[in-house]
């Protein structure tokens, strides 16, 4: 394995592009935040959202005009990492690239509209135009049609690491799979009311949109939107030096052993010049810190949740983004709402050399995945935006 | 980076299916044997307003021996114990295999917990027992739920492609063990009921309020099922110095999209046919040679159409062919795992699964369908086909 990304793509809060949203990630950017629509319950929730326009281009696709945000997110992310890489996006890339979607709530929206339809109006009235938007794969289905894709097509599903698993299984692709010449991994996530309702349930959820990773545990602001990398076997761009998909944990006291245990086998002996992390004001913040200060890692961490939100199934796909910018511009971003319990946190936007960065991401159901990105020689040239 | 070029041998070492025909393997193989229709009334929530009342479910009473009474069990999703059930009968019947990896396929997981969660949302009753329903409606969860039963700690893949999901996760993991990337992987599927998957087949009127008849020119849909099942792979190398019994060897995987529409296949077939060439071409087998097909088959008027189509194109002879979803339902995300365990059954058996209340095929098919009764057959080559929404489709060859 040790595929490279030969490109990243985003829509987030932030931007409608990865070079966007770095863009003012560097800036010191904080997504408004904003009610979540259509509360089913006394309760409200705020939370990052993509604004409208940032899709109304690739909305327009014919296929993409009954989808669910999802689909418009994860196309509008994809199309943006094609550009990247400087792929030509025709019949041989189609027959030559697999597809991977990384999913943790999926379509929930349509999803809660066409339940509501069965509990308030009966089944009989239930829509059959919402139904198949419904269907965690439907996001890969809309995207392998606009690119022309006749081969493999996956969905993987799970939480804030889901990215992750995506990303190793796009590399076990490359590997195993000699018709398969490029893998494009999409994680995407939309915001429902029901999300954060669900997550205070587990008091999970921020009360009042504030999020401080690694210091008060405030909870977890959404937000919504996607990430994408185009992986190849060869060319320009970082490598994906290890990639771990994902080990489960039993309890909490577990999580800890089991998060050492994830990052060890991914550095090996290496040692990362930035972390890029998935903390966002929960529990899951500790377990992260307590595992780099158990490795003695002294690299600066970066965590993007407190400025765009945690946008679940593409979180840990941004994070490989932003990793990837990290290593191209040599340079990482300040980390906003950071509390004083990590020393390593990068507070300000600034130059560094980076060769190594390692993405971390811990979910919340019992899942810690990590990697390691690389930067080469010929990334190292790349003198792109 | 190149792709690995040496190819291992992958062996079946071991197997656990619960399904609608029973709790496990051996009574999965007698239900086949004796041609059991497993399709009842829905009992699990309210069908008096869908066109469609039965499926194919799974006993609870089967359920309750998953795991020991305690108060954390019985909390869990009843999802949770089909795959305790199926992967526990795996491990078992595969001795001292080490699986490095679990690659699982799901379409719905705790579905319906949430589905209770809304409905007690919607009636503001107590946020009591909320966070129990949250925890257990991800689709991951029923999976770490079953390894933490089996006290199994290892990485999980989770495939999410609709109906050919269970296939596509037993091809990877088949790809993964071929290539030597990993010497041993559990893979399979599991979906349990769930009513706004129900309603969802009912509203877009695939499912059938009759018999389920696939193939059969008077054909009228769908109906639904439920379980899980589990295939141990391991190369051919540590199987066999640790003396492990082969039950199967699976020789080839294929996968292809169409995207021709989200729910409704290309009707020239192109998906599947390209599916079971790629599934023959990586085991270098020539269509001619394979004696069995375990269908899609999921009896809606264009899955057959489409499917019956690329068999009688690719296919040179009258092979023998049947969905077993006639039996048992269609178990979305599960199907193509638990069909995986019917052939490698059927091979090690030499025996011909049923296609349930077939009456009369299209014309224009030229394959043969075993229709209505298991027959004893020398078998050396089974297929199964998964078509999914999506456009997904996903072929598995097995050898005896």
């Amino acid at each position: 394995m040790n595929s490279v990304i030969l490109g990243g793509g985003a829509t987030t809060p932030a931007g409608a592009t990865a070079a966007e949203t770095w863009r003012l990630l560097s800036e010191g950017y904080s997504a408004p935040r904003v009610p979540v629509p259509h509360p089913l319950g006394k309760r409200s929730y705020l939370y990052c959202a993509v604004p409208e326009k940032f899709v109304r281009t690739v909305g327009r696709q014919a296929r993409l005009r009954r989808s669910g945000m999802l689909s418009l997110f994860g196309a509008s992310a994809a199309f943006d990492a094609l550009r990247d890489a400087r792929v030509e996006v025709g019949p041989a890339f189609g027959a030559r690239c697999a597809l991977i979607y990384g999913v943790s709530s999926g379509g929930v929206q349509y999803t809660r509209r066409f339940y509501h339809e069965i509990v308030t109006q009966g089944a009989s009235s239930a829509s059959p135009l919402l139904f198949p938007e419904t269907v965690f794969n439907a996001p890969a289905s809309h995207l392998a049609a606009l690119l022309g894709l006749n081969g493999k097509t996956y969905t993987v599903v799970g939480d804030s690491g889901v990215g992750l698993s995506a990303i190793q299984l796009g590399d076990e692709l490359l590997a195993l799979d000699p018709e398969v010449e490029y893998v494009l991994v999409v994680g995407t996530e939309e915001v429902d009311w029901l999300l954060p309702d669900a997550f205070a349930a587990w008091r999970l959820a921020s009360k009042d949109g504030h999020c401080e990773v690694y210091g008060t545990r405030t909870g977890l602001v959404f937000g919504e939107g996607a990430g994408a990398v185009l992986l190849a076997r060869q060319g320009q761009g970082p490598v994906v030096a290890q990639v771990h998909p994902g080990q489960s944990f039993f309890s909490r006291q577990d999580s800890r052993r089991v998060a050492l245990e994830v990052l060890q086998r991914v550095l090996g002996a290496d040692r990362p010049d930035a972390m890029v992390t998935s903390a966002n004001g929960t529990d899951a913040d500790a377990v992260e810190q307590e595992a780099f200060t158990r490795l003695n890692l002294a690299a600066p961490v970066y965590a993007y949740k407190p400025a765009l939100g945690d946008a679940l199934g593409a979180g840990s796909v941004l994070q490989a983004v932003f990793a990837t910018l990290a290593l191209r511009h040599q340079c990482l971003p300040g980390t906003l709402c950071a509390g004083d319990r990590c020393a390593l946190v990068n507070r300000q936007t600034r130059s560094l050399a980076l060769d190594r960065v390692l993405v971390s991401a811990i979910g919340f159901n019992q899942q810690v995945g990590a990697l390691l990105l690389e930067r080469t020689g010929s990334d190292a040239a790349d003198a792109r935006g | 980076m190149v792709a690995v070029k040496r190819k291992r041998r992958v062996f079946v070492t071991g197997m656990g299916v619960v399904s609608p025909l029973g709790p496990d393997v051996p009574a999965t193989e007698r239900a086949l044997l004796a041609a059991k229709d497993a399709v009842s009334e829905v009992t699990f929530f309210d069908v008096s307003k869908t066109r469609c009342k039965t499926a194919g479910q799974v006993e609870d009473a089967w359920l309750s021996e998953a795991m020991p009474r305690s108060r954390k069990a019985n909390r869990l999703h009843r999802s949770a114990r089909m795959v305790t059930l199926a992967v526990r009968e795996a491990l078992n019947g595969a001795g001292a295999a080490r699986p490095e990896r679990l690659v699982i396929a799901t379409s719905s997981g705790g579905m319906s917990n949430g589905e209770t969660y809304y409905r007690e949302l919607l009636r503001s009753v107590s946020r009591r027992r909320f966070a129990e329903y949250v925890a257990n409606y991800t689709p991951q969860k029923p999976v770490l739920d079953a390894l933490e039963e089996v006290r199994l700690r290892v990485p999980v893949q989770i495939l999410t492609n609709a109906c050919s999901s269970g296939a596509n996760a037993i091809g990877h993991a088949f790809e993964l063990v071929r290539g030597g990337l990993c010497g041993c992987v559990l893979c399979g599927g599991y979906d349990p009921l769930a009513e706004l998957v129900f309603v969802g087949f009912d509203s877009l009127q695939a499912s059938t309020p009759e018999k389920i008849r696939p193939f059969d020119r008077g054909r009228t849909g769908l109906v639904l099922g439920e379980g899980a099942a589990v295939l141990v792979l391991e190369d051919e190398t540590s199987a066999l110095a640790r003396g492990a019994e082969p039950l199967a060897e699976l020789v080839g995987y294929g996968a292809a999209t169409d995207t021709f529409h989200l729910t409704q296949p290309d009707p020239s077939g192109i998906g599947i046919k390209l599916a079971m060439e790629r599934a023959l071409a990586t085991a270098g087998v020539d269509p001619g040679n394979v004696d069995y097909i375990n269908c899609h088959g999921t009896a809606t008027a264009l899955n057959d159409a489409t499917e019956g189509a690329a068999i009688s194109a690719l296919f040179p002879h009258r092979v023998a062919a049947s969905s077993t979803k006639s039996m048992m339902g269609h178990a979305l995300g599960g199907a193509g795992a638990i069909e995986a365990a019917v052939c490698v059954l059927a091979l090690r058996e030499q025996f011909l699964p049923p296609n349930l209340h077939f009456r009369e095929p299209d014309p224009g098919w030229t394959f043969e369908i075993v229709a209505n009764e298991a027959r004893p057959a020398a078998m050396e080559y089974a297929l199964s086909n998964s078509i999914g929404f999506g456009g997904v489709n996903a072929s598995l060859l097995f050898r005896r």
